[in-house]
């Protein structure tokens, strides 16, 4: 790399986007990212549940039970972002033809899955004392888990092919097309429940006091850092499999 | 301190399964999920390894 | 050749594979018939229990049945050789695609489409539930068809492809199944079902301008 006396103008000339998005340059970043998001996670959420379960005051209507929203909610809005940013890497992959945008997708996926699948559980779990049952076909609810199965769809199809490249291709479509979809599905959900007379009760109601709600935002920046962590280390792995040929990979292993 | 004790906290209003189970769920698929990134990471030098050790 | 005639020609070989080989048409039939009768076993035989499940399950039955279908798309072109031809041809690859989804709809939606209203009435429905039901399934038949060879497309012939492709297809359905039993539903417990038709309408609409494009791109992925 002898282009770091340039490396200031090619910032400016928009040349950085480019450089970093060889995973061999990306690598080292990566890792700094991933460290600074761990600590953050751990900070966040300890301060989180901290005021959480110390500072704030038992719901009037719930009772203690809400406290289960401070990760149900983080949750929930994390498998909707993270799959908002599968999609978006995977456009920028079929665009720009760059492996690295692939990799992030693939990387987010599993990430993506397990918050669907906490967000579910919590809310069954926050639903049995708050509706009398642990599921209800509340429209949220409904839409995570059918969210969940457009992970799982996505999952599945990017580990059917033997061909890698043919893999990142045909998931980053399938993501595009979950996407545009997305929105639609969640009309329609929104529309049948509305229909069949859902529950009206749901979790992180507006009418929570602002120290519980401080409380949930702190939770969901940790959530965040948490899922950013937990992409970048899996982005690393794949960086490390799939340039496993190459002389800097092998000269990271002593 | 809200509590007026730890086995009130720990009860939490009568709701402790719901609450505990929901924190105890985040907590397994965390630790599952580190443990999944770890063994893959592990998997990953290990046959970079094997590859350097062949000509 | 013409886009025109190309399209048509794709479409004319269609029909005449149906013709030729009537198990392609008749095994959707056959498997959305012994799912509908199946319910009944399951669930007691009393009217007013099977009039409330009806509308669903025929619904659900003709998805499923559609969603048998699906690799009969690409893959048996893939296998003699066909694909390539379509692939190779000057004609935009979407409208062939569409061409071909079209020609299957009819071929495969037809038969649905009739046999709906006749287990509408083994389910105690109203007649005007029948034909309301036959018309939610003409549309989600081409719905289905549409968002499924997007999938169909990517996973020609590959292993496990079957299964996978009713993975990713079903939760896309979503949409087309809420409207389309639901205005059904809507003049089972006589009210207007002028909403849930249009919004279907127009889910099948927005297949039907995005998903050859997607399809066509899914093609050239998977057969590069």
């Amino acid at each position: 790399m002898a282009r770091t006396e340039q490396q200031s103008n090619d910032r400016f000339q928009g040349r950085w986007f480019w450089r970093y998005a060889s995973p061999a340059a990306f690598y080292p970043v990566a890792g700094r990212i991933e460290k600074l998001s761990w600590a953050l996670a751990a900070i966040l959420a300890i301060v989180g549940l901290y005021i959480g379960f110390f500072r704030a005051p038992t719901d009037a209507q719930q009772g203690e039970v809400y406290r289960v929203i401070y990760i149900h909610v983080p949750a929930a809005w994390m498998a909707m972002i993270i799959y908002l940013a599968m999609a978006f890497w995977a456009a920028t992959g079929l665009v720009l033809g760059t492996r690295l945008s692939f990799m992030m997708s693939h990387a987010l996926a599993p990430t993506g899955a397990i918050m669907a699948v906490i967000a579910l559980w919590t809310g069954a779990l926050w639903g049995r004392p708050t509706w009398g049952t642990y599921w209800v076909w509340d429209a949220r609810l409904t839409s995570t888990l059918i969210l969940f199965f457009l992970y799982v769809g996505y999952i599945a199809l990017a580990a059917a092919f033997d061909d890698k490249k043919k893999g990142d291709r045909a998931s980053a479509l399938i993501a595009l097309v979950g996407a545009v979809n997305v929105p639609i599905i969640y009309f329609s959900v929104n529309w049948w429940n509305t229909l069949h007379q859902g529950s009206s009760v749901r979790p992180g109601s507006s009418s929570m006091a602002s120290i519980m709600l401080t409380a949930m935002l702190i939770m969901t920046f940790a959530f965040w850092a948490y899922c950013v962590a937990a992409a970048m280390h899996r982005l690393r792995t794949q960086i490390i499999e799939r340039e496993a040929e190459t002389k800097w990979v092998k000269e990271l292993v002593k | 301190m809200i509590w007026e004790s730890w086995s009130a906290f720990w009860d939490m209003g009568g709701r402790g399964f719901f609450v505990w189970g929901s924190y105890g769920a985040l907590l397994i698929a965390i630790v599952a999920e580190l443990m999944a990134l770890r063994s893959a990471r592990k998997k990953a030098l290990e046959s970079v390894v094997e590859l350097k050790r062949l000509p | 050749m013409s886009l025109r005639l190309a399209s048509t020609a794709v479409a004319r070989r269609e029909f005449q594979l149906f013709a030729r080989r009537k198990s392609d048409w008749a095994n959707p039939l056959m498997f959305f018939v012994i799912v509908c009768s199946l319910f009944p076993f399951a669930v007691g035989s009393e009217s007013e229990r099977l009039r409330l499940i009806g509308v669903g399950v025929i619904f659900v039955g003709a998805l499923l049945a559609t969603l048998l279908t699906l690799p009969r798309l690409f893959d048996e072109d893939a296998r003699d050789g066909s694909l390539d031809l379509l692939l190779s041809s000057n004609e935009p690859l979407a409208m062939l695609i569409l061409a071909r989804v079209a020609a299957l709809s009819f071929g495969i939606g037809a038969p649905l489409i009739l046999a709906a209203p006749l287990f509408s009435f083994l389910y105690a429905l109203p007649a005007d539930v029948a034909l309301m039901l036959a018309l939610g399934v003409a549309i989600a038949v081409p719905t289905l068809l549409l968002v499924g060879a997007i999938a169909a497309a990517l996973l020609v012939s590959a292993r496990g492809g079957a299964i996978l492709t009713a993975v990713l297809v079903l939760p896309l359905t979503i949409p087309t199944l809420i409207f389309g039993a639901g205005a059904a539903l809507k003049v089972l417990f006589g009210e207007s079902p002028v909403a849930e038709l249009s919004l279907q309408a127009a889910y099948l609409l927005f297949a039907l301008a995005l998903s050859p494009l997607a399809a066509s791109a899914a093609l050239k992925i998977s057969t590069d």
